[in-house]
């Protein structure tokens, strides 16, 4: 077979000296060296947990962080739903314990609804999709699958976790300055949040703006580092094409984080000013625009939806091939879909102003390109059902994560159509169809995926397998809860309910929908109690847990062909790579499953080169 | 490719290949031109449709009477200097990679850049003098302050940069032909900023 020579290799093989060329070919140092990498590994507790360079328990700090930030958006979220589904009445328990800016005497008060609403989304986005999906399986699976010992900047690595904390700390302060937390929306919408006058917590929003300003600037250090990685340390053998979905997704992001997350630092430095040292950005008084700010953050935020549901993506196709037994049905068509996705979220942020009043002709534009979005997503649809169709699948809680991925990704996406259509979205934008439709893309699509994904990676990421009886629970209680929260939303959303309205029972038309809004709320409480089955799981499963073989879904890719967890440096030595990353079911193979090291016998006809 | 790389302990060899920081060095700084493409298309945005372009009839920047107006020539002046600092970087990097030292060239790029950020400095310093702050002269002052004070910022960790640079070339003589990285990242950072104020000088000052 013949290797892939790229240009990058040429290009280090030209730069660096002879002795790591050497080190290639005489594979005993390598080994030996491995065994110097054990006789190291007693570190203190700082060195191994706090301040490290391991490029796996950085993936673990952000695992447990975001999971900590997973609980305090979800109470925040619950605090939310309380007050749509039981206006004014005191919260039980923890009521009196808020801080006077959201809750008076137990009950939350109408700007401490928005701050609640503010925080929730603000939250979730930052501190919980995108360092779960980036941060934890970036940062783990990247150097893992491409046969790399670590990141290609460690230290840059740990130094983005740090930013991470810092910026949520910063976020949190916001509750407890005067004024309290900002509550313009996660949007954030110029100019409510650029004058002081109009939102009443500058000191709240400042702080927000600050947060999301060193959020990105940790972004942008893990976007530079994945990049890096993955074009420059991939194992001999590992062709761009070679690459497991979850990298190539995962590649695709951080381009897109790289070149979209400095245009919401610049507008969030404007706000920043704005609100500070009186400047006149989205003030008309001194001519500045407000609709600047949605421009801005739209250039932004349309590519980060899409960087909140590739690795989504990315993972789920992992997860559907291991357990159908078949290769991914068009693999080249996924990773193109994903190249096209990420180049048309460039071009599509128009959609969520609709409702501006910007020139129609130019929403019209936005309207066919968004449209068009529909092409690769479909592709990639399609491409899951082709890739389960006729397999040999196995259940397991992943599996259904994923399955349930793909049905709630369907929803999402089909409700997505109606907005991209100006005339429908003028209707339906300010209410909560939006809500429902968002919601099954970011739960129902990222956070299933999550659950899927750290189902799956678990026993190597701790070397103990997830209880599955507990998973199945877990599985079904989300999907039942999740369901019943969000799906009510379309109706109420077509029934004309408005996003951020902290009491629909004032509304005359809006009260024959309260008995939604109630169901909504009881399905939002059992999906909040849902999320504890996983951390008992997760806990009971640490503790006592059946030991993980190195490969205990027989799957292809490199990770699995160490131990659980990996040790120091991953790799004992450097894998070669033979053949691309899904090779289930091949014919003239006697087992269903060949890995990325393993080279096939002449009989075996693979699906990839 | 370099399996140093790929195996490497982290603890004991925290540093990247050159070539491989290089790539980082050159994807950050797309990062960067990013940000700076923000707050200049804001900015062009903004000034765009308050009054048009400049060939337009009745272009006038800024509005307004009395409102000060920049020193265009103190900072042509001054962007001589910086621009006269990529070329001295430029040949520490050559000094360098003949075996030299290449101190002499390092120290005078970071006069060179010191003397940007003072000039940039008094800018500041004597337009706030005449009146202009970020919360006044409206759009204009917010752009210039904000924008200028991004690209100040960069420059001066710029110049510190070149320091350590510098530092570690005096006491560790550690950089050798074969094996500067920090200095070439360090350079490729400074031309970018170069790059970035003909941007800013020419949309915030000459147009």
């Amino acid at each position: 077979m013949p290797e892939p020579r790229r240009f990058v290799y040429n290009l280090v093989d030209l730069l660096t000296n002879n002795s790591t060329m050497s080190a290639i070919t005489a594979e005993a140092p390598a080994e030996t060296s491995h065994q110097h990498h054990d006789d190291h590994q007693e570190v203190g507790f700082v060195k191994k947990y706090l301040w490290t360079y391991d490029h796996k328990m950085i993936a673990l700090q952000y695992l447990w962080t975001a999971l900590a930030f997973l609980f305090i958006g979800g109470a925040l979220a619950m605090g939310v739903r309380w007050q749509l589904g039981f206006p004014g009445v005191p919260i039980p328990f923890i009521g009196n314990l808020l801080p006077s800016t959201v809750a008076v005497d137990g009950s939350i008060i109408p700007g401490g609804y928005n701050m609640l609403v503010t925080m929730h989304a603000t939250v979730m986005v930052f501190f919980v999709v995108m360092p779960l999906l980036i941060g934890t399986f970036g940062n783990y699976l990247i150097p893992l699958q491409i046969g790399a010992g670590d990141m290609a900047f460690p230290l840059l690595n740990e130094v983005s976790y740090w930013l991470y904390v810092l910026s949520g700390f910063i976020l949190l302060a916001a509750f407890f300055v005067p004024g309290g937390a900002p509550g313009t929306g996660w949007t954030g919408y110029a100019p409510l949040s650029s004058v002081a006058a109009y939102n009443g917590t500058p000191i709240g929003q400042s702080l927000w703006g600050v947060a999301l300003f060193v959020n990105g600037l940790s972004s942008i250090a893990g976007a530079t580092n994945y990049i890096t990685t993955v074009v420059n340390m991939r194992a001999p053998g590992m062709s761009m094409f070679r690459m497991p979905l979850p990298v190539w997704s995962l590649f695709i992001t951080a381009i897109l984080l790289l070149t979209a997350v400095p245009v919401l630092s610049a507008a969030a430095a404007m706000l920043f000013a704005d609100l500070n040292f009186g400047t006149s950005f989205f003030s008309p008084a001194g001519g500045g625009q407000p609709l600047l700010w949605q421009h801005l953050f739209w250039f932004f935020g349309h590519p980060e939806v899409y960087i909140m549901i590739l690795p989504a993506m990315g993972l789920t196709s992992e997860i559907l091939a291991t357990f159908s037994r078949k290769p991914i049905f068009g693999y080249k068509a996924m990773v193109y879909a994903m190249i096209a996705i990420g180049f048309l979220g460039y071009i599509v942020w128009g959609h969520h102003m609709f409702v501006s009043g910007m020139n129609l002709t130019l929403s019209a534009a936005f309207s066919v390109s968004t449209m068009i979005i529909a092409v690769p997503s479909a592709i990639k649809t399609f491409n899951w059902m082709g890739t389960v169709w006729r397999g040999s699948i196995e259940f397991t809680t992943p599996m259904c994560f994923a399955l349930a991925f793909v049905s709630m990704f369907v929803i999402g996406g089909l409700s997505g159509i109606f907005m991209a259509s100006t005339p429908v979205d003028l209707f339906v934008h300010h209410t909560y169809f939006i809500v429902a439709h968002f919601h099954y893309v970011l739960f129902g699509g990222s956070i299933f995926s999550i659950y899927g994904a750290i189902y799956f990676w678990f026993p190597k990421m701790f070397g103990k397998m997830l209880n599955e009886t507990l998973g199945k629970v877990h599985f079904f209680a989300t999907l039942i809860f999740f369901n019943l929260t969000f799906f009510p939303m379309h109706n109420l959303g077509l029934g004309g309910m408005m996003r951020r309205i902290a009491d629909p029972t004032v509304y005359d038309h809006l009260r024959q929908l309260q008995p939604l809004n109630v169901l909504c709320t009881i399905g939002a409480i059992g999906l909040g109690f849902s999320t504890f089955l996983f951390i008992w799981n997760v806990v009971i499963s640490l503790r006592n847990g059946k030991k993980a073989p190195e490969n205990p879904w027989l799957s292809n890719t490199l990770e699995w062909t160490i131990p659980s967890p990996p040790g120091h440096g991953n790799f004992p030595k450097t894998p070669t790579v033979y053949h691309g990353p899904y090779e289930y079911s091949v014919p003239g193979i006697e087992k269903d499953y060949l890995p990325q090291n393993e080279p096939a016998p002449d009989s075996a006809r693979l699906e990839s080169h | 490719m370099s399996s140093a790389a790929l195996t490497h302990d982290s603890h004991d060899h925290p540093s990247a290949p050159p070539a491989v920081a290089k790539f980082g060095m050159i994807m950050f700084l797309i990062s960067e031109g990013m940000l700076f493409a923000g707050l200049l298309g804001g900015y062009f945005v903004l000034r765009w449709a308050e009054v048009g372009f400049p060939w337009q009839a009745g272009h006038a920047w800024p509005r307004g009477e009395g409102v000060p107006l920049l020193p265009v020539f103190l900072t042509s002046i001054n962007t001589v200097f910086l621009l006269a600092s990529s070329f001295t970087f430029h040949f520490a990097e050559v000094a360098v990679a003949k075996r030299k030292s290449g101190l002499t060239w390092l120290f005078v790029t970071i006069l060179l850049g010191s003397l940007f950020v003072g000039i940039q400095c008094y800018e500041w310093w004597h337009l706030h003098h005449e009146g202009l702050w970020f919360n006044t002269g409206g759009v204009y002052g917010s752009s210039f302050f904000l924008i200028t004070g991004f690209h100040g910022l960069h420059v001066a960790i710029g110049v510190l940069l070149i320091l350590w640079c510098f530092l570690r070339q005096l006491f560790t003589k550690c950089f050798t032909p074969e094996h500067h990285p920090a200095l070439a990242n360090v350079a490729l950072y400074w031309h970018f900023v170069d790059v970035v104020w003909l941007f800013v000088l020419t949309l915030l000052y000459y147009v």
